[in-house]
């Protein structure tokens, strides 16, 4: 059996449906199973699971499920290093994002990583302690902010409502995802010149680390065949998977 | 050593052998031994010590929500303690215990680690206090049977009083001085300086700058404050306005930055370099000789201490004098040792006037180690 997690709600899930249904793959709803269960018409050897996006992510690196459709944002904050336990078959073309790292408009003076940079120094030396980012986001921030020489600031976690942080006083800077950038300037946020750590959109990915038997990787290449006949998806997800 | 070590019978002796001996070196030299709690606040070490040793520090929740961490160093926790009970100084603390650190990438590394070490606190007279600690360290290793090493030496002074000297606006001087223990980035920050970084566009003046800023009356200030903002905007202008350095110069510094090896050697070249550049740092440069000849007095080949221009250790507290010590176990190049000042950590840590502060830390283990399997 192969197992395949799809987003259980939102537009996410809409956009995924619309896009194996162009593809000639019907999604038939497992009857009793609460919405949660569904399969391929006439495809018995996949297992369709409706997830959380980040279920999605999180099940693909533990290695729960075989395959996910689900925000590439999600993915490389959840498994930094994909190498070796996640393969990202194909971009899909919805679920467009980027994650951004944003600071007040009020700072007129900061417009790049290069001013942010300053900004954090003679913050810390000032106060005596770091300048704050909040973001769900932590791994992506830590890396972005090492690429840019950045190491004088700490990350506040945060769940939700972001965007409200420096209003708020729980953090003076923050990394979120956006798409068209509205919620930022509501909320008297700008985006920095060279700010977008990641441009994100809905990505087919595999796991690693799932148990890749014959019968899973032969629905796999069926399933992958038929999404799109003439293409390699299939042979170049199968030269990772162990032997 | 795998990510969790354990420990027999034998590395137990072993270990305990050795840090009877160390401490009882540190304790004939006025070092007394503390032990601060394994189990630590995070907020002390997350504040002050940046994101590169959170990244690090394993971290945990108590059952009240309130976040704690394995201590990622000893350092960090002792300090703060002098601090917190009002020590007098100058102060020298001993110290033998685990350390812990995740390690991003590396699983083959331990996750916990013995340190035995010795911090100098708020002594006046700098030269002594390195060549109190230069001794102490080489004297360590002695007591613990292990000959074969060699010395990485490197300065902060140097290069910030090397920046202090070029003619360049304060910010730029505060930002190649952050940088300078990024190999290449430097470099790079260089040659923006000698082609201005392109991002001139800010007003010049105060009245622009305010005018702006008030457009944006309903944005949250987020920490800052409205005279903090001004004054960037103003300095930024006036750094694009006269960002050039002359290139002489910049040669001399890009080449200063590569000067590595024997530290005779390459301190003579260091002296060259700022004689054809015209900067004189004679104050920096006879530090370092005394630090040499202090080693000579230890009877260190010379040939076995390395100069490195920029050496920086990848931890974010230290500020001047840098050094490292290494050995070779059965696997290669190991660093068994490391210390240096770090003047700025008390009062980051709540002093009210600065305290010098100066320091090493031994990879017990690994000395151990490098005895077993060398050469």
């Amino acid at each position: 059996m192969l197992t395949l997690a799809i987003p259980s709600k939102g537009r996410l899930k809409d956009n995924c449906n619309a896009w194996f249904t162009e593809r000639g793959v019907v999604i038939e709803q497992t009857a009793g199973a609460r919405g949660y269960r569904a399969s391929f018409a006439g495809m018995p050897d996949v297992e369709v699971m409706l997830l959380s996006a980040g279920e999605i992510a999180s099940s693909l690196l533990a290695g729960d499920i075989h395959l996910g459709i689900t925000g590439e944002d999600l993915l490389r904050e959840e498994a930094p290093e994909l190498t070796g336990r996640m393969h990202l078959i194909k971009p899909l073309g919805f679920g467009f994002a980027d994650v951004v790292v944003a600071v007040s408009a009020y700072w007129i003076d900061v417009a790049t990583m290069a001013d942010l940079d300053d900004v954090c120094a003679s913050y810390a030396g000032k106060h005596k302690r770091r300048l704050r980012v909040a973001t769900k986001y932590a791994q992506l921030t830590r890396q972005f902010f090492a690429l840019n020489r950045i190491s004088d600031y700490r990350i506040v976690p945060s769940q939700g409502a972001t965007e409200g942080a420096p209003a708020a006083g729980t953090a003076e800077v923050i990394v979120d995802i956006t798409t068209t950038g509205a919620t930022l300037r509501d909320n008297g946020l700008k985006i920095l010149d060279d700010g977008v750590i990641l441009k994100s959109q809905a990505q087919l990915a595999a796991s690693l680390t799932a148990d890749w038997d014959a019968e899973s990787r032969k629905a796999c290449e069926a399933l992958l065949t038929r999404l799109e006949p003439s293409g390699p998806l299939y042979s170049t997800l199968a030269a990772q998977l162990p032997r | 050593m795998p990510a969790f070590p354990y420990y027999d019978g034998k590395a137990i002796e072993a270990l305990n052998g050795q840090a009877v001996s160390l401490l009882g070196l540190f304790a004939s030299r006025g070092y007394g031994r503390e032990e601060p709690a394994v189990l630590q606040p995070a907020e002390i070490f997350l504040d002050r010590s940046g994101e590169e040793i959170r990244r690090r520090t394993f971290t945990l929740m108590d059952p009240s929500g309130r976040e704690l961490c394995l201590r990622p160093d000893l350092t960090i926790p002792i300090c703060r303690e002098a601090v917190m009970s009002k020590r007098s100084f100058p102060a020298r603390i001993a110290y033998n215990g685990l350390a812990f650190r995740h390690q991003p990438g590396e699983p083959h590394r331990p996750t916990q680690f013995f340190q035995a070490g010795v911090e100098l606190l708020g002594l006046e007279d700098r030269a002594a206090g390195e060549t109190e600690i230069l001794s102490l360290v080489v004297d360590a290793l002695k007591v613990c049977g292990l000959s074969d090493f060699t010395i990485r030496m490197g300065d902060l002074a140097l290069f910030n009083a090397l920046v202090d000297a070029l003619a360049l606006p304060a910010g730029w001087r505060s930002r190649l001085k952050r940088h300078f223990w990024r190999a290449g980035y430097v470099e790079s920050l260089l040659y923006w300086l000698g082609h201005g970084d392109g991002k001139a566009k800010l007003p010049g003046t105060r009245e622009e700058i305010e005018v702006l800023i008030d457009a944006r009356g309903d944005a949250p200030m987020a920490g800052r404050t409205r005279e903090d903002i001004i004054a960037r905007a103003l300095d930024r202008a006036a750094d694009a306005a006269n960002l050039r350095l002359d290139a002489k110069v910049a040669d001399a510094i890009a080449q200063l930055l590569d000067i590595s090896g024997s530290a005779e050697e390459s301190l003579t070249k260091v002296r060259a370099l700022l004689a054809t550049a015209g900067i004189n740092l004679d104050p920096q440069l006879a530090a370092m000789d005394a630090r040499l000849a202090t080693l000579k007095s230890l009877n260190i080949d010379p040939a076995r201490v390395q100069f490195t221009a920029h050496f920086g250790r990848n931890m974010e507290y230290y500020t001047g004098f840098v050094f490292e010590l290494w050995a070779r176990d059965k696997e290669g190049p190991v660093q068994i040792a490391g210390g240096g000042r770090y003047d700025t950590m008390m009062e980051m840590l709540g002093a009210k006037k600065p305290v010098s502060a100066i320091g090493c830390a031994i990879r017990t283990e690994r000395v151990l180690a490098a005895k077993r399997g060398g050469k």
